[in-house]
């Protein structure tokens, strides 16, 4: 037992002493911050886009939807011509040469049918999409309701916005939270969660190599079991994250509470929009539920981890060597949109309770919407059990590879490896 | 507490250990016992299994048949930890530790607390003259200076048992002079020290028992002069000066000489198991031949070695 500490200490102090954690230690949440927020801005934000309405129609309705837009953000309509012949051609060549961003096509068929057309170098914003359809959709609901006698001003007193608010249900109480505060949470999580487990899983690995290659762990084997010596390891670099997440929480708090400060020297111009982005609150429950499944997953993928590094000879067959763990690790970490959208569907359950996934699928869902007490349970009890037999099949490819040289063995090789008693 | 009685029971004890590994058997059936108090040698050409054998001792390979008992007691280095210290063949230390680190870790891996370990380490590196180097990381000292700290390593827990694998292979001559040094010095203090080697002259100067293996499999074993004794034969070293007389003939009298090295000015012989070198010396006399020297050799180790090993064996 003292010696698994000794090994346990090593770990942590060698790692807490290196530049590359203190590196992180300050380092990390910016470039969270940074991957988090740069896509969601420029998929959100992209400014206003300038359009051409190609204004086919004899009934006044394409002036009514140019009006619409106007008054909208996202648009700015540069002209509203009538279509001839070659005009088409001449604005999408405009497009080419990002003149323009995109052309709106009406003609009197989009009141009869509902046939409109959008031409734009980016077709895949669900925001501007969104605007478009919606304003078509009423403008065109408007003037059939006219032409079929209702009188304009009913029509616009029928009109109501809806403005739907989202709150998740926890248990049987209503959060605070709204449904984007949830989602941006889940995502959060998951990244986090996967870059952290990848990033010391990996520090388990260059450990193993480290005293692989060096021969050290000849020495160290005979004086305490392998086994022993890799559970060392882990914990100690566990340990290690723990840590790591500690600087960041309290970082955070300390930057939070001085959050005032901070935005107004950083982002003076943006000072608006900022202010009115408000971090979520997140409930202690969440943190517990955060924490447990990142021990899990990072004990769960340290030792294949491990494996990993007591099978290769150098870092280069190591990092091919590792693959696989990765791939497996990035199943929930890719499904994490399918999961916040839709926390109930059978996929996300199974995600949930397979230990593979779980460590990061079950957060997500848990944040994203509400996770009853029993499934919870039921995956926290299939993470202990899959951290048991992977640890098992680990430690026993461990004990073997550690004083292999040579060729990385196959799928059989290790098969027998894990078989040798 | 062992009782001083003269024939102490050993050290370290093989009995019919094997192992196999997938394709081969590296160490099949091998026994031996180490007495206390001695420098013996494990020798044999590359690939006779040296090193699986010290490793099975070391309990870093378990063993597919037989016991390995240390100290009196069943159990291998990894139960005896502290009382046994290991150089392994391939050795390395963790290039971005400071040197100081290192030690006391290898220490605490022994069993000793962190503070012993500290002293001794200090201690040991003053002796080597690394003192000044203990707070720098391993990756900035010499290669050398690394073998050294690597030496104090294993004996940093005072063992009673030093299994060192290999322990000249790959050091500079001044290392080399150290690692003998201190090689007799621990076995004036009354350690066991156990040490493979493939180099007999190295063995021959410092083992008092030996066992050469090969192939896994025990050839010889026991103590040096016996060895000698029983599998020298008798080496006749036969210097002219001009002449040859009637050597030649002489030479070829299987009754006396059993195998001939003969280089012309120079001649090895073996004698014919029962022949007397005085009647040699006489004929060659009587035959005209002019003799600048007539030695009689006890064979090498080396000698012995390949003998019993066979030469095809030495160079695989």
């Amino acid at each position: 037992m003292r010696k698994i500490w000794a090994v346990i200490r090593r770990e942590f102090v060698e790692r807490v002493r290196s530049r590359w954690f203190w590196v992180s230690a300050f380092l990390g949440p910016l470039f969270f911050a940074a991957i988090i927020i740069i896509p969601l801005h420029f998929a959100g934000t992209g400014g206003t886009k300038a359009i051409v309405v190609v204004d086919g129609t004899t009934s006044g309705f394409g002036a009514r939807v140019v009006d619409s837009l106007t008054q909208g953000r996202t648009f700015t309509i540069v002209a509203r011509p009538v279509p001839h012949a070659g005009l088409l051609d001449s604005l999408a060549h405009e497009i080419g040469l990002n003149r323009l961003d995109g052309l709106l096509v009406l003609t009197d068929r989009t009141v009869e049918t509902g046939a409109a057309e959008y031409r734009a170098a980016n077709v895949s914003s669900f925001r501007d999409i969104d605007e478009l359809r919606g304003v078509l959709g009423r403008l065109a609901v408007n003037a059939r309701l006219e032409r079929a006698g209702v009188d304009p001003a009913t029509v616009g007193q029928a009109q109501i916005r809806i403005d739907l608010q989202t709150k998740k249900i926890s248990g049987s109480a209503t959060t605070g939270e709204s449904s984007a505060q949830s989602f941006w949470l889940a995502y959060v999580m998951s990244i986090v969660l996967f870059i952290v487990i990848a990033v010391y899983g990996v520090n388990v690995m260059s450990s193993v190599l480290e005293e692989k290659t060096t021969r050290i762990v000849e020495v160290l084997v005979s004086s305490l079991r392998p086994f022993e010596l890799m559970l060392g390891k882990v914990v100690g670099v566990g340990a290690v994250s723990i840590f790591q997440f500690a600087i960041w929480g309290l970082g955070g708090r300390l930057v939070l509470s001085q959050r005032a400060a901070f935005v107004g020297s950083l982002a003076p111009a943006d000072v608006g929009q900022e202010a009115a982005f408000q971090l979520p609150p997140v409930p202690a429950a969440t943190v517990a539920v955060f924490l447990a499944y990142f021990l899990g997953g990072f004990f769960l993928y340290s030792a294949m981890f491990a494996a990993v590094g007591a099978m290769s000879s150098n870092e280069q067959e190591a990092r091919q060597a590792q693959q696989p763990v990765v791939f497996l690790l990035m199943i929930a970490y890719l499904s994490v949109f399918a999961l916040a959208n839709n926390p109930g569907s059978t996929y996300a359950v199974a995600l949930s309770l397979v230990p593979f996934t779980s460590p990061i699928a079950m957060p997500v869902r848990w944040a994203a919407g509400s996770v009853s007490v029993t499934e919870l349970v039921g995956s926290l009890a299939l993470l202990v059990i899959g951290i048991a037999v992977v640890t098992w099949i680990a430690a026993r490819i461990y004990r073997v590879g550690i004083l292999m040289t040579g060729k990385r063995p196959n799928l059989r090789e290790l098969v027998r490896w894990i078989k040798t008693a | 507490m062992t009782s001083p009685s003269p024939s102490p029971s050993p050290i370290l004890m093989l009995d019919r250990v094997s192992k196999r590994f997938a394709g081969h058997t590296a160490v099949d059936e091998l026994s031996l016992s180490v007495p206390r108090g001695v420098i013996y040698g494990l020798l044999g050409p590359n690939g006779a299994g040296k090193t699986t054998t010290i490793r099975m001792i070391m309990d870093i390979l378990e063993p597919d048949g037989g016991a390995v008992r240390v100290f009196g007691e069943p159990g291998g280095g990894r139960v005896h930890s502290e009382r046994i210290g290991y150089l392994p063949e391939e050795r390395g230390l963790y290039r971005k530790m400071r040197v100081l680190d290192v030690l006391v870790f290898l220490g605490e891996m022994k069993g000793i607390d962190r503070r012993r370990a500290r002293q001794r380490a200090e201690g040991w590196l003053e002796r080597l003259g690394l003192a000044q180097w203990r707070l720098r990381r391993v990756d900035e000292l010499s290669k050398g200076m690394q073998q050294k700290v690597q030496f104090i390593s294993t004996m940093l827990h005072d063992p009673d048992l030093m299994i060192l694998d290999e322990p000249f292979s790959a050091l500079d001559p001044v290392n080399a002079q150290v690692m003998k040094d201190t090689v007799l010095d621990l076995r004036s203090r009354g350690k066991t020290i156990l040490f493979s080697t493939h180099i007999m002259e190295q063995a021959e100067k410092l083992c008092e028992q030996l066992c050469i293996i090969a192939r896994g499999r025990k050839l010889v074993d026991g103590a040096l002069g016996d060895i000698k004794r029983t599998h020298g034969g008798h080496h006749l070293v036969i210097g002219f000066d001009g002449s040859l007389g009637g050597a030649a003939q002489v030479f070829a009298d299987k009754g006396l000489v059993s195998k001939v090295d003969n280089y012309g000015q120079y001649a090895e012989l073996e004698l014919a198991s029962g022949a007397d070198p005085q009647q040699i010396l006489q004929r060659l006399v009587t035959s005209g031949a002019r003799l600048s020297k007539f030695e009689l050799q006890e064979a090498s180790l080396n000698k012995i070695f390949i003998d019993l090993v066979g030469p095809e064996a030495v160079r695989a």
